[in-house]
């Protein structure tokens, strides 16, 4: 049972961030039955270690505590990912293109169909960095931390993968810079 | 492309070399943010060309998923029963 001081922190810092934690989870594992495993095991994780936190950067902190609960998760599951540390957040499948897009409203269909083109043809590690800048709105400093990459190589594949992206659009003829205007296609 | 000026102080390379982080709203340097801001601004190509990865970044952004309400109130209880349950 934590102190009552503990109990607050956990309710102010831990609790807002709930929403990116699962986001990341999701980023990391492709898997929802998994991701919200693995925020479990960061809460509990969090829970106990509050009295020790400082309160200062929650995110960050949080992160480093998913970090390390994924490394552990993927140890027992696939000790062998362990040999590439590129590798350690650990892609247990590669399910992204699951079709759940149908609902999504979208204001230019042509742009967003072959942006989304372009993402899945993105090589894996690039996929990664934008789920989790693009996405779920992390830091460079938060995305190298949860990946246990430095910023430079965060900054090196995200940047590579919006050209990537980028020269898609181009060879498939979308002026995005035009197209993306609202209303209007 | 401005040939003989530079807006901003900055040249069109050293705009296009710092851009992707401008948009990430990941340049430190506050001095160095506004004169990329005023580059975009008075020149064309670099603004046509930030107005793009604006576009790729918002198509991106748009992917994120629905998170299934029923996931979250399931982590929140979770988390409530923390504080009964935790030794």
């Amino acid at each position: 049972m934590q102190t009552g001081a503990g109990e607050q922190a956990f309710q102010n810092y831990v609790l807002p961030e709930l929403d990116v934690l699962y986001r990341v989870a999701f980023s990391i594992t492709r898997n929802n039955a998994d991701a919200e495993d693995l925020v479990q095991d960061t809460l509990l994780r969090a829970y106990r270690a509050i009295d020790r936190f400082d309160g200062r950067h929650p995110r960050a902190w949080l992160l480093t505590i998913m970090r390390n609960a994924q490394i552990n998760r993927v140890r027992r599951k696939r000790p062998e990912l362990l040999r590439d540390p590129d590798t350690t957040m650990g892609r247990v499948a590669d399910e992204s293109a699951d079709g759940e897009g149908a609902d999504r409203r979208l204001l230019d269909r042509t742009l967003d169909a072959a942006v989304e083109t372009a993402y899945l043809d993105l090589p894996e590690k690039f996929r990664e960095v934008i789920d989790l800048v693009d996405l779920s709105g992390l830091s460079y400093l938060e995305t190298a931390d949860i990946l246990d990459v430095p910023v430079g190589t965060i900054m090196s594949r995200l940047h590579r993968a919006r050209k990537r992206v980028r020269d898609h659009l181009e060879s498939v003829g979308i002026d995005a810079a035009t197209t993306a205007a609202p209303e209007d296609q | 492309m401005i040939f003989g000026k530079k807006p901003g102080g900055i040249s069109c390379r050293q705009v296009a070399k710092d851009l992707q982080t401008f948009l990430d709203e990941e340049t430190d340097d506050e001095s160095r943010r506004h004169r990329i801001a005023e580059h975009l601004e008075a020149c064309r190509d670099c603004g046509l060309e930030a107005d793009t990865y604006r576009a790729i970044k918002g198509a991106l952004a748009q992917r994120a998923p629905e998170i299934d309400p029923a996931t979250m109130e399931r982590l929140r209880a979770f988390s409530a029963d923390l504080s009964d349950d935790t030794p």
